[in-house]
């Protein structure tokens, strides 16, 4: 499946979702939710205002990419939804719950919880295996079970190089491990920085492949991408510029597919 | 918040041990300092275990520490050496002198000694004796070096002292620096016989410290009122000295050896967490807490330590063993009774040099860390 014909499933996905039989309205089921969002970085006598006053929501199954020129604020933003940042000001709310009134060690735990990290870097750890990275995630979750890491590995069709070091992977392979690893505790969120920054074409198809079959397993996805054409997958488009959403359309019907295994 | 156990593959040590071997370089000069601190600790305490043991057996060498005389011209009593030897403790070495001036064959006057040349010869095992007499033969002498001098013949040695003549056969010579060069000796039922003098002086040789030589000299004085009992001052404040200053100069050694160890600890465990900052930042994202991560360090440094302190006792101990055989001429021991300390040393030194790397982990800020360069 090429990624423009994968487009079109989704949209396609999308109209089947189109009506909601819960009627619920949109912030209700928003997994997450933003509120005067201002995150600013003091350093060098001046204030840095990466992000400034976003507020928006994205539901629970949406794919939302975020765009934006450089120095935007898009990482930021993302490294906020993920719990590893906090906002300066203005509320932050993922699942429902406000991350601000959260300490240090229940954000650790809720990181582990709800979401999955797809870095352009793939921040694998050099002396593990593939196998064992995706087992890392687990050992920080929970436990470690090697027959679900490996049926991970598979799904990513990584099952022939479990044993390899990331040294002896592609780049395409490694971030496919990483997809491996952000989905092997299944988080309802899935974060990507961009996913396919340092891919080839060939690369970025399948990992758009990937990502594809996430969705449709009901994964809420939030991608920073510079690629049109990725950006293009997603059901809607958040767009940052010097750190200001300057469009967040609510576009399309809501998706109400569930995951298979919600926990939400 | 519950961590179950670990199943499959991964595991918190098989972690660690991938990431030490990972990091060779680093593992490697962490896992040499740390070996450096408890192999000197290990050496030291070793030595330290047995150096009173050590340094007074070698100050025996250095002969009498206690002179008893008797009074002013008054030989001593027959059983004076053994009162003396029962108070002073069967470990204590003791020898009776008898002295007299007589001439010899070119007619210069000489101090002959009398006395039992087995005896002495364990306590003033410092003397250079070319060849000693046999214990049975009544009639061997000892010359001294400068005494040779004025003998005609060393091979019949002939003596007169008032009148009365007396033939001996020179076997051997004695040099000491000292008076007993310009002496002669001999064995002391011949000079008894032969002069009529009986022994006046008692050398003894008290080991242990300077308390042990003081009480051993009060009791003598208490027991023997009648006679002169002295120490060899030099050699008993020369003793303790000496065993102080060894003391102090360890324990010197340890404190800066550990000191500098700390610092190049401290040195390999900050690179190694800065260099792997990203990582760290990595196991945070995944849901790591700050606790995990500060426990998989430490625990990091403690390996570190603990194989330092395995490989240090090994060579600590052999470099106390080498140590105690070159200067002792005694091989010490490996003492087990070391290891706690050494552990303890070793442990506090990781834990100093983790102090500054925990605080770069706890500062550590996985959004900056983490996103795209
Ligand atoms: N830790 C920081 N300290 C100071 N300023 C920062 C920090 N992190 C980001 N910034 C600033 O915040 C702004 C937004 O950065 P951010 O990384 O979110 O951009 P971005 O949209 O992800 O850019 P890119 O597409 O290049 O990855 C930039 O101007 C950047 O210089
Ligand atoms: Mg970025």
């Amino acid at each position: 499946m090429s990624v423009s014909e994968a487009k079109v499933v989704t949209g396609q996905l999308a109209n089947l979702s189109g009506n909601d039989p819960s009627g619920n309205t949109r912030d209700d089921c928003a997994v997450i939710s933003l509120k005067h969002v201002t995150r600013e970085y003091a350093g060098h006598g001046s204030v840095v205002r990466a992000l400034e006053d976003a507020t928006f929501s994205i539901v629970a199954g949406e794919w939302v990419a975020i765009t934006g020129p450089s120095g935007s604020g898009k990482s930021t933003l993302v490294n906020m939804i993920g719990c590893l940042d906090r906002p300066t000001s203005g509320e932050l709310k993922i699942d429902n719950i406000n991350t601000a009134a959260m300490t240090a060690t229940e954000l650790d735990r809720f990181r582990a919880d709800k979401i999955g990290f797809i870095f352009q870097q793939f921040h694998l750890i050099p002396y593990l295996s593939a196998l064992e990275n995706v087992m890392l995630a687990q050992y920080f979750h929970s436990m470690t079970d090697e027959t679900e890491a490996k049926t991970a590995l598979q799904r990513v069709g990584l099952g022939d190089r479990i044993s390899h070091l990331p040294s002896e992977l592609s780049g395409g392979e490694q971030q496919r491990v990483c997809i491996a690893r952000a989905l092997i505790n299944n988080p309802p969120i899935l974060l990507a920085d961009e996913p396919t920054g340092n891919l080839d074409a060939a690369n970025q198809k399948i990992v758009a492949e990937l990502l594809q079959d996430l969705h449709r397993n009901g994964h809420t996805i939030v991608m920073v991408t510079h690629d049109p054409e990725m950006a293009g997958l997603a059901q809607r488009r958040i767009a940052l510029s010097h750190g200001k959403v300057f469009c967040h359309p609510v576009g399309g019907p809501m998706v109400t597919l569930r995951r298979a295994t919600d926990r939400l | 918040m519950t961590k179950p156990g670990l199943s499959g593959k991964l595991s918190l040590f098989g972690m660690l041990r991938r990431s030490l071997i990972h990091r060779r370089a680093r593992s490697i000069s962490a896992l040499i300092a740390m070996t450096v601190s408890a192999g000197v600790a290990t050496a030291l305490l070793t030595l330290y275990a047995d150096l009173d043991a050590k340094l007074h057996k070698e100050f025996r060498s250095f002969g009498a520490n206690i002179v008893i005389t008797a009074p002013a011209s008054a030989p001593l009593r027959p059983d004076a050496l053994a009162r003396v030897q029962d108070i002073a403790g069967k470990d204590a070495l003791a020898a009776q002198f008898a002295y007299a001036v007589a001439t010899t064959d070119t007619g210069t006057p000489v101090v002959v000694a009398g006395t039992d040349f087995a005896a002495v010869k364990r306590l003033d095992s410092w003397w250079q004796v070319d060849s000693w007499p046999e214990p049975s033969t009544a009639d061997a002498a000892l010359l001294g070096q400068r005494a040779a001098q004025f003998v005609g013949n060393e091979k019949a040695v002939a003596l007169n002292f008032a009148g009365h003549l007396i033939t001996l056969h020179g076997v051997g010579r004695i040099k000491t620096g000292g008076e007993e060069d310009s002496r002669i000796y001999m064995p002391l039922a011949a000079f008894t016989a032969w002069t009529g003098v009986g022994p006046s002086v008692i050398e003894l040789q008290m080991p242990g410290g300077a308390a042990t030589v003081e009480a051993t000299m009060a009791r003598l004085r208490q027991t023997l009122p009648e006679m002169q009992v002295q120490p060899v001052r030099q050699l008993v404040e020369g003793e303790s000295k000496i065993v102080d200053r060894t003391h102090a100069l360890m324990y010197g050694a340890v404190l800066l050896i550990a000191l500098t160890v700390a610092v190049s600890v401290l040195a390999t465990l900050s690179a190694s967490v800065l260099e792997r900052r990203r990582d760290f930042a990595l196991m945070k994202a995944l849901g790591g807490s700050q606790m995990q991560l500060m426990g998989m360090f430490l625990l990091e440094a403690l390996t570190l330590a603990l194989a330092g302190v395995a490989a240090g006792f090994v060579v600590g101990s052999a470099a106390a063993w080498a140590i105690s055989e070159g200067n002792f001429h005694t091989a010490a021991l490996p003492h087990l009774s070391v290891l706690p300390l050494v552990f303890l040393l070793n442990v506090t030194i990781a834990a100093m040099a983790a102090l500054f790397p925990a605080r770069v982990l706890r500062g550590l800020q996985p959004a900056a860390l983490l996103k795209g360069e």
